[in-house]
């Protein structure tokens, strides 16, 4: 606990266990209530009902049949607004503080930070091939929305490593799902949060937002001594030292890179509105 | 503006927690389907419930709430142990439970159990019903003599073991093994109507949309991998009537 608290961004750690635990618990949950033993007090809801993308799938159909996709229900919908209110205010913070897919890259890429050098990991992968790689969620995105449409079925699913990570215990869990959630453990090892930046189609739709959020990441070039630790943190290796403001379609505003947690200088990279004082 | 990860932190938990809070209270917020299926619009059982829109996620408790029907006739009708949850079951679990059987015991099979068991309307098409639910139905009479044919030719003999393993594992999967009477796995022949028919099979099949959309009187659904069979009770047709004319469209297709 000591070693939680003395993380700069403690704040973020204690929210990301927040909702890893709670997803958990309420997944479990829903296995159980189904065998009649559920815990009381506790939703046990499906993961498909709180999982916001769902609700992303499911505009097409709803816009023209007025029917949600098969196991989505209102309540995607209702956190895929507030997802998008996030992420409109924030970017996608949902991605970086959230989503517990995201919380369990990260515990791994731990791991892999210790198995290689700090400079070494996370950039295995040349610049100029990963540049074009992230846009490869698009592609992700794009499929599944078609394919949903098309059959009126959560396509996505059968695919999903957070659906088979929070059903390794169901019988719900989807082969497909377990072979890209090992992919992505092993691939953790080598660069933090693989599947956010090269496949995750919500996040693909989150990092639009980036282009127009109210707060942003903010660099103030006047006091900045260019030393790129914000560069070396930033889990998603955008080149933070190079931007007056992030606008990249990767952030996910984990704040790795502020004044709070790595610069040293005071006032530098903050996570501020257009107007703020430096 | 300026904010920290000690502000941001709680603003994110407070905007989504606040947000299912307010949609809670509006009653928005809902996290698995209404379990109330359509009710029939015209004649004189207006107004009641249609079994042909049960769903799988309905539990029998649910089926006993709806329409009236007691759990335990419920439970020895699909062959349930007498310790089980049977409240708690729901009818998807049924076609896990009686797999590989030569016809499919699943949702169909209670839709049409219930509508026997009430004296609804539905179309007997092709769903089965298990040994031990057919003799129920029959104890209780008022079956007709259509119903009556239609159930010799489309009812499941389970034999002791099977019901036993069944009943062995309460409100969850009894495997192919233990399926006694279990034959070869029911795979749908192509270019046959069924219940399982989706819209992507008659275009796969060849029947033009044209041709379907005249068949079912409006457009095609967006979601082709819908099934034809829900489609109608949903807009209130008859599956055995739009059933033949498909029929008959997909067989003027084939070469």
């Amino acid at each position: 606990m000591k070693r939680l608290f003395r993380n700069k961004l403690w704040v973020r750690s204690l929210v990301q266990i927040f909702f890893f635990v709670l997803v958990a618990l309420i997944s479990l949950n829903h296995t159980l209530a189904e065998a009649g033993k559920g815990i009381p007090f506790l939703s046990s809801a499906s993961l498909h009902s709180l999982c916001p993308f769902g609700g992303v799938v499911s505009i097409y159909q709803y816009a023209t049949v007025g029917t949600f996709v098969q196991k989505i229900h209102e309540s995607s919908f209702v956190l895929m607004i507030l997802g998008f209110l996030l992420a409109l205010l924030f970017g996608p913070v949902f991605c970086g503080w959230v989503c517990p897919l995201g919380t369990f890259q990260e515990w791994i890429a731990r791991l892999g930070r210790k198995l290689f050098k700090p400079r070494r990991y996370n950039h295995f992968i040349p610049y100029k091939v990963d540049r074009w790689l992230r846009f490869l969620r698009y592609g992700v995105l794009a499929w599944v929305l078609y394919m949903t449409a098309v059959t009126g079925k959560l396509i996505f699913a059968e695919v999903d490593p957070y659906h088979a990570l929070f059903n390794l215990w169901s019988s719900e869990v989807a082969v497909g799902g377990l072979i890209v959630l090992g992919i992505v453990s092993v691939a953790s090892l080598f660069v933090e949060r693989p599947f956010c930046k090269y496949a995750c189609p919500y996040g693909a739709v989150l990092g639009i937002f980036n282009l127009f959020r109210v707060f942003s990441i903010r660099r103030n070039p006047g006091t900045c001594k260019l030393d790129m630790a914000c560069n070396r943190v930033c889990p998603m290796n955008i080149p933070v030292a190079s931007m007056t403001v992030v606008r990249d379609h990767q952030c996910i505003s984990c704040l790795k890179c502020t004044s709070e947690n790595v610069c040293p200088v005071a006032g530098t990279v903050d996570f501020a509105t257009a107007g703020r004082k430096s | 503006m300026r904010l920290t990860s000690k502000s941001l932190g709680p603003i994110v938990v407070v905007i989504l927690f606040g947000g299912i809070l307010f949609t809670t209270l509006m009653g928005w917020w809902q996290t698995e389907s209404v379990k109330e299926p359509v009710k029939y619009t015209t004649g004189e059982l207006a107004g009641e419930y249609n079994p042909a829109d049960i769903r799988g996620s309905y539990t029998f408790g649910d089926i006993n709430r709806l329409f009236n029907i007691p759990l335990e006739d419920l439970r020895v009708a699909f062959g349930l142990p007498s310790d089980a949850d049977v409240a708690a079951f729901q009818a998807k679990s049924l076609e896990e439970m009686y797999s590989g059987l030569e016809q499919e015991i699943g949702t169909g099979s209670l839709r049409l159990f219930v509508a026997l068991y009430n004296h609804l309307p539905y179309d007997l098409v092709e769903d089965a019903l298990p040994a031990p639910a057919v003799d129920l139905l029959i104890a209780r009479g008022g079956l007709t003599e259509e119903q009556l044919a239609y159930l010799e030719t489309h009812t499941v003999s389970l034999d002791a073991a099977a019901v036993q393993e069944a009943a062995a594992t309460p409100a969850a999967i009894a495997t192919p093994e233990a399926t006694a009477a279990a034959t070869e796995e029911h795979v749908p022949e192509a270019g046959l109507v069924a219940g399982k028919t989706t819209f992507q099979d008659l275009l796969d099949w060849g029947v033009s949309q044209e041709k379907i959309e005249e068949i079912i009187g409006g457009p095609l659904p967006v979601a082709r991998g819908m099934l034809v069979k829900d489609y109608c009770t949903q807009n209130g047709l008859s599956f055995s009537t739009i059933k033949t004319a498909l029929q008959a469209a997909v067989d003027a297709a084939q070469p």
